[in-house]
């Protein structure tokens, strides 16, 4: 196994918080040519079961406290990326909720493929919102590899 | 086919098989405008370029600048979402990121129902979905699982 902090794994940590705020589920909307009334039109989502307008299930990911997640300290490769995300949602936020995102390093391993040796670093982040409910938790496995120059 | 956007979909008419797609154009603007109130992204794109510099992209092994693999996974949910209604509700999304989303590429957002069943009165469907390019590649692909109600009678 690669040389890694076992110290950090299962540990939770406080990463930050932020709020949903109308203009950011705007802009996310608009981003991705999302026109739902649901997220953008208060007189329609009042007469859904939601009772007003809801954000997006994924607009945290909108927000990323890159420089505070828990670091396993992987010594290996020279490049990293995202290989996958499980998403669990919870409760519907809203705009004007504080969320607080929370996260832990769950797992470190190895794998083998035709492309060569890769180190999966999975990290659970679960939010919850002012009411502290849990909101959401995600399972985002990083991706670290030799990648030649 | 198409689904008509935000009608409310009944657990009772999703039949295995059913499948629905949109489009979507992964333009230099709209990953503009998520990196405008994507504050991590945007500083990882201060740093190397990849969301929106050719030089800084190409530095780093990549055709083109590429769309932030949150936003393509916020991309596919937009399809599943929009396709559940209003009362429909998201439960679980896992997705596998195959390769990178270039800035320009069209886009097929692709769901096909794979399973349905009702568990105590709740309705969940199973959704095979991905992202397909204009070259045939699958950057994208997953699993939704779906809570939709029932036909009211």
């Amino acid at each position: 196994m690669v040389e890694h902090d076992e110290s950090v794994i299962g540990v939770e940590h406080e990463l930050g918080s932020f709020t949903v705020t109308a203009e950011a589920v705007a802009s996310y909307c608009e981003a991705l040519g999302e026109t739902n009334p649901l997220y953008l039109d208060e007189e329609f989502a009042r007469g859904t079961p939601y009772g007003g307008c809801i954000a997006p299930p994924l607009i945290f990911t909108t927000v990323n406290f890159r420089g505070v997640l828990p670091d396993p300290q992987v010594e290996f490769g020279n490049a990293r990326f995202l290989g996958g995300e499980r998403v669990e949602v919870l409760e519907p936020m809203r705009p004007g909720d504080t969320i607080t995102a929370y996260a832990q390093v769950a797992e470190v391993y190895e794998k083998t493929g035709r492309s060569g040796r890769m180190v999966f670093v999975v990290r659970r982040t679960r939010y919850a919102n002012q009411h502290g409910h849990d909101v959401a938790l995600v399972d985002s496995s990083m991706v670290h590899r030799e990648i030649e120059a | 086919m198409s689904a008509p956007p935000f009608e409310q979909r009944y657990f009772d008419d999703a039949e295995l098989g059913d499948e629905f797609e949109e489009e979507y154009l992964a333009t230099p603007e709209r990953v503009a405008t998520y990196l405008s109130v994507s504050r991590g992204n945007a500083q990882l794109d201060e740093e190397d370029g990849r969301f929106s510099d050719a030089s800084g992209a190409q530095a780093l092994g990549l055709e083109r600048p590429i769309v932030p693999g949150v936003m393509s996974l916020s991309i596919i949910t937009r399809l599943v979402t929009d396709w559940a209604g209003p009362a429909g509700r998201l439960r679980t999304l896992d997705a596998s990121f195959r390769r990178p989303v270039l800035h320009g590429d069209r886009l097929r957002l692709l769901a096909l129902v794979t399973d349905a069943t009702d568990e105590s009165g709740v309705g969940r469907v199973t959704l095979d979905v991905y992202l397909e390019n204009e070259r045939g590649e699958r950057p994208l692909q997953g699993v939704a699982v779906v809570e939709l109600p029932h036909r009211p009678r």
